[in-house]
C-alpha cells in the first residue's frame, strides 16, 4: 500500500496497543458475563471429569470399583447405609466403606454403576451427535452452497459403479473389476473436459442434467425422516452385534437430517446475503467463505440441536438398553440403571430417582451452554446480557 | 482522456433463465474508465446497472444468469474468458467492490478488523504487524477516528456511514486500480452521503485509482463524474461528459430523468415524473424499448431498433429521431 498522506503518520504508541484479545480470551470474557452458560458449562466439565475417572476406576481386570459385583444379602440397602461387614468377603465390602448411592435388587453398588453408566452416556452421546453434525453440516451444507448445480448423467453412473466395485470387490474376478474401473475412470475424464461442450448422440446423453444436487439431498433427508427412527435403530441394532461403537454409529447416522436442514436453510439465506458476495468481490476462495463466512453464522441453530440431540442420543441409548437392544447387561449404563429401577419404584425409590436426576441435570446442562454458546457466537444477541 | 482505458466492456450481454422466458437484463452495453477516471452508470432501478457491474468481476450466479455476449477487457486481458482461479486474484487485488448495504454487507460474526486483514492476507504474504499497521492506516484513511480501538469493534458497534467507511477500506486494502461502487450512498442519509462522495474523491486524488460509479441519484452523478453512461431496460441510451449530458441531453430518456429532478418545477407544481415504467425484461417491446413512454415517439420508433447516434464531441445518443431534430434546428 502506497501511503497515502503525511499527516496521518502514526506515533509509535499507537501501534503499541494492548495486544489484541486472542478468539478464545474473547470467548472466556462472554462467557462469563452469561451465567447460565457458564453453570452449564461447570456442570458439564465436571461430568466429563466424573466420566473419565468413572472410565478409569471401573474398568480393568480388579478395578477399584467393580460395578458388577453381586452381593445378594445387600440387596436393595438405601444410600448412605453402612454395609453390613459379617455377611460380606474382605473383596466385597465396597471401597468407600459405605454404599454412598445404594445397592440395587441384585445387590451391585449403585455408585460404581453410576460412574461405569457416565461414561457410556458421554460417549454415546457425543459421538453419535459428532456424526451426526458432521454428516449434517457437511451434506446440508453442500445443498445449500452447491444447491443449483445439477447433476449429470455419467455421475450417476460414476456413483453406482464406486458403490458396485466397493461393495463386491471381493467377489468380482479381476477382469470384471478392470473393467468397471476404466470405465469409471474414462467417466471422470469426460466430466472434467465436458463442462462447456456440446455434444450430439450418446455422449449427449451421458451430459443430460437429471437432478440438482439440491434435490438429491433434500430427497434423502426426507427418505430418513420417513422412518420412525427408533424402530429403524432397533432394526439395524437387532441385525448388528451388540456393542456399544454399534449403537453410536447407528444413533449417528439416524439423526443427522434435523442438522442437515438447519444448516441447508442457513446456507440458502446466507449464500444470497451482501457479505457473502462481498467477500467473494475481494477475492476471498469458495472454501474459505464457506468455512470462515458462513459457516460460524450457520451454526448456532446446529449447535443448540445438538446440545438437544446429546441428551436424547442419552435418552435413545437408555431406552434400547431398556428393551435389551443396548449395551449388554452386565455393562451399566444410566439407561439400564433406570429401567431396571422401575420394577422397585416403591421399595428403592433411589434406583430410579438417581439416574434420572443424573440424566436430568446432565441434559439441562448441555442446554443452558448449548443456549449460551449461540449467544457468544452471534454478537447481535450479546447486548441482551 | 487517457489513449489507454482501463477497463472496457463491450457489448456484454447478460441473460437471465426464467420461467417467463428469456430476461435480457443486459443487452449489448458498451463502456469504458480511464485511468483515474470516475465515470458514473445512470438509469432507474431494474435497468441492468448492478448487473452489469456485478458480471464484470464474475460475481453473477450462473445459472439462472448467463453471459451470453461481449468482452470485458480490463487491462487487455479478457476477465470473462479468466479461470476463476484467476479471476479470484483480480478481485480485491485490482478491481474491487463496494456494495450498496453497508448494513449488510460486513460479516457480522467478525470484528472489522479481522475483515479487512482477511482481504489483505488473502492477497498477500503479511505479517501480523504490518497488516496491522496497515490496517490502522487504512481505517484512518477512510476517516474513522480511534482506529485501533475500532477495529475490535464487530459490524453491530458501527453505525451505517462507518460501515461503509469501513466497506471502502476493506475495497482500498490492495490498492486496486478500479473500484466499483454499487450505490455507494444509496442506504446513507444526505450529509452521510456528502462525506462518502467526498471520501471517494480524496482517496482518487490521493490514489490514483479509476472508479465506476453505479447510482440512480443524479445529484451524485453531478458532483462526482467525469462521464456519463445513461442506462435504460439494459441498453445504453446516451453517454457523454457531465456537462454535454446536463446541459443539452439528447436522449428523451435522460431528458426525462432531468426534468424529474425537484426544484426544477415552480412551487406548488406536481414534481414532473416519466409516464411508464421500465419494461418487463423478459418481454421487451419492439424497437425502441422507450418508446412506450416516450414523447417524440414516431412510427419508426416502435418497429427498428435506434442506432447510436454522434451528437458532438464523444456524446452519444440513441434516438436517430432527436437526432434529426437538432440537425435541422443547427441548420
Amino acid at each position: 500500500m502506497q501511503d497515502s498522506g503525511s499527516e496521518h503518520t502514526l506515533s509509535t504508541e499507537a501501534l503499541d496497543l494492548p495486544a489484541r484479545q486472542t478468539r478464545l480470551q474473547e470467548f472466556w470474557a462472554q462467557l462469563r458475563k452469561n451465567r447460565l452458560a457458564l453453570i452449564g458449562l461447570v456442570i458439564f466439565v465436571l461430568f466429563f471429569i466424573v466420566a473419565v475417572t468413572g472410565m478409569v476406576l471401573t474398568t480393568g481386570t480388579s478395578p477399584q470399583l467393580d460395578s458388577s459385583l453381586v452381593r445378594l444379602q445387600e440387596k436393595l440397602r438405601p444410600p448412605l447405609s453402612r454395609p453390613n461387614l459379617k455377611s460380606l468377603q474382605a473383596d466385597e465390602v465396597p471401597v468407600l466403606g459405605i454404599y454412598l448411592l445404594g445397592t440395587d435388587e441384585l445387590g451391585r453398588d449403585v455408585f460404581a454403576r453410576m460412574l461405569q453408566g457416565a461414561w457410556v452416556s458421554l460417549t454415546v452421546g457425543f459421538v453419535a451427535v459428532g456424526i451426526a453434525v458432521l454428516i449434517g453440516i457437511i451434506l446440508g451444507g453442500l445443498s445449500g452452497y452447491y444447491g443449483h448445480s445439477p447433476v449429470r448423467v455419467a455421475q450417476v453412473f460414476i456413483a453406482v459403479l464406486v458403490v458396485l466395485v466397493v461393495t463386491n470387490w471381493s467377489r468380482l474376478s479381476f477382469k470384471t473389476l478392470a473393467v468397471l474401473i476404466s470405465i469409471t475412470v474414462a467417466l471422470a475424464v469426460f466430466l472434467l473436459f465436458s463442462r462447456k461442450k456440446e455434444f450430439g448422440g450418446p455422449l449427449f446423453l451421458l451430459n443430460t442434467q437429471l437432478f440438482s444436487v439440491d434435490m438429491l439431498i433434500t430427497g434423502l433427508i426426507d427418505i430418513m425422516l420417513c422412518f420412525p427412527s427408533f424402530f429403524l435403530i432397533l432394526t439395524v441394532v437387532a441385525l448388528l452385534p451388540a456393542s456399544i461403537y454399534n449403537i453410536m454409529i447407528v444413533i449417528g447416522l439416524t439423526s443427522w437430517m434435523g442438522a442437515a436442514r438447519f444448516v441447508r436453510a442457513e446456507f440458502l439465506s446466507l449464500r444470497e446475503q451482501d457479505f457473502v458476495t462481498a467477500a467473494r468481490a475481494l477475492g476471498v476462495s469458495d472454501w474459505r467463505i464457506i468455512f470462515r463466512h458462513m459457516v460460524p453464522n450457520a451454526i448456532a441453530p446446529v449447535l443448540v440441536s445438538a446440545t438437544i440431540g446429546i441428551a436424547g442420543a442419552i435418552l435413545t441409548e437408555a431406552g434400547l438398553s431398556f428393551l435389551g437392544f443396548g449395551v449388554p447387561p452386565p455393562h451399566a449404563t444410566w439407561g439400564n440403571i433406570l429401567s431396571d429401577g422401575k420394577n422397585y419404584l416403591f421399595d428403592a425409590p433411589w434406583l430410579t430417582i438417581i439416574p434420572g436426576v443424573a440424566i436430568l441435570v446432565v441434559v439441562l446442562s448441555f442446554n443452558l451452554f448449548g443456549e449460551g454458546l449461540r449467544d457468544i457466537l452471534n454478537p447481535k444477541l450479546r447486548e441482551r446480557h | 482522456m487517457t489513449p489507454d482505458p482501463l477497463l472496457i466492456v463491450k457489448d456484454l450481454k447478460v441473460y437471465f433463465d426464467t420461467d417467463q422466458g428469456m430476461a435480457k437484463a443486459v443487452d449489448g452495453v458498451s463502456f469504458r474508465v480511464g485511468q483515474g477516471e470516475t465515470v458514473c452508470l445512470v438509469g432507474e432501478s431494474g435497468c441492468g446497472k448492478t448487473v452489469s457491474a456485478l458480471s464484470i468481476l464474475g460475481l453473477l450466479p450462473q445459472p439462472p444468469a448467463q453471459i451470453a455476449g461481449g468482452k470485458v477487457f480490463f487491462k487487455g486481458r479478457d476477465l470473462l474468458e479468466l479461470e476463476q482461479k484467476d479471476l479470484r486474484e483480480v478481485r480485491g487485488r485490482e478491481i474491487s467492490m463496494v456494495f450498496q448495504e453497508p448494513m449488510t454487507s460486513l460479516n457480522p460474526v467478525f470484528t472489522i478488523g479481522h475483515q479487512i486483514e482477511e482481504v489483505i492476507t488473502t492477497h498477500e504474504g503479511v505479517d501480523q504487524i504490518e497488516s496491522r499497521q496497515r490496517i490502522i492506516r487504512l481505517l484512518n484513511d477512510v476517516g474513522i477516528a480511534s482506529p485501533e480501538e475500532r477495529m475490535q469493534d464487530y459490524p453491530h458497534n458501527l453505525s451505517g456511514g462507518q460501515r461503509q467507511r469501513v466497506m471502502i477500506a476493506m475495497a482500498l486494502a490492495c490498492s486496486p486500480e478500479l473500484i466499483i461502487a454499487d450505490e455507494p450512498t444509496t442506504a446513507l442519509d444526505v450529509t452521510i452521503q456528502a462525506q462518502i462522495l467526498n471520501l471517494f474523491k480524496e482517496l482518487q486524488e490521493d490514489r490514483g485509482m479509476a472508479i465506476l460509479q453505479i447510482t440512480h441519484d443524479l445529484s451524485v452523478v453531478a458532483g462526482v463524474a467525469d462521464r456519463i453512461y445513461v442506462m435504460y431496460a439494459g441498453i445504453m441510451v446516451e453517454e457523454g461528459s457531465v456537462w454535454q449530458i446536463f446541459r443539452e441531453p439528447c436522449h428523451p430518456y435522460t431528458m426525462g430523468l432531468l426534468e424529474s429532478l425537484p426544484g426544477r418545477r415552480a412551487k406548488g407544481q406536481d414534481l414532473a415524473t416519466i409516464p411508464g415504467a421500465v419494461p418487463d425484461p423478459a418481454n421487451k417491446p419492439p424497437g425502441c424499448p422507450f418508446h412506450p413512454r416516450c414523447r417524440y415517439v414516431q412510427e419508426s420508433c416502435r418497429v427498428q431498433f435506434p442506432e447510436m447516434c454522434d451528437f458532438s464531441d464523444r456524446h452519444l445518443a440513441r434516438c436517430p429521431i432527436m437526432y434529426a431534430k437538432r440537425k435541422v434546428q443547427s441548420a
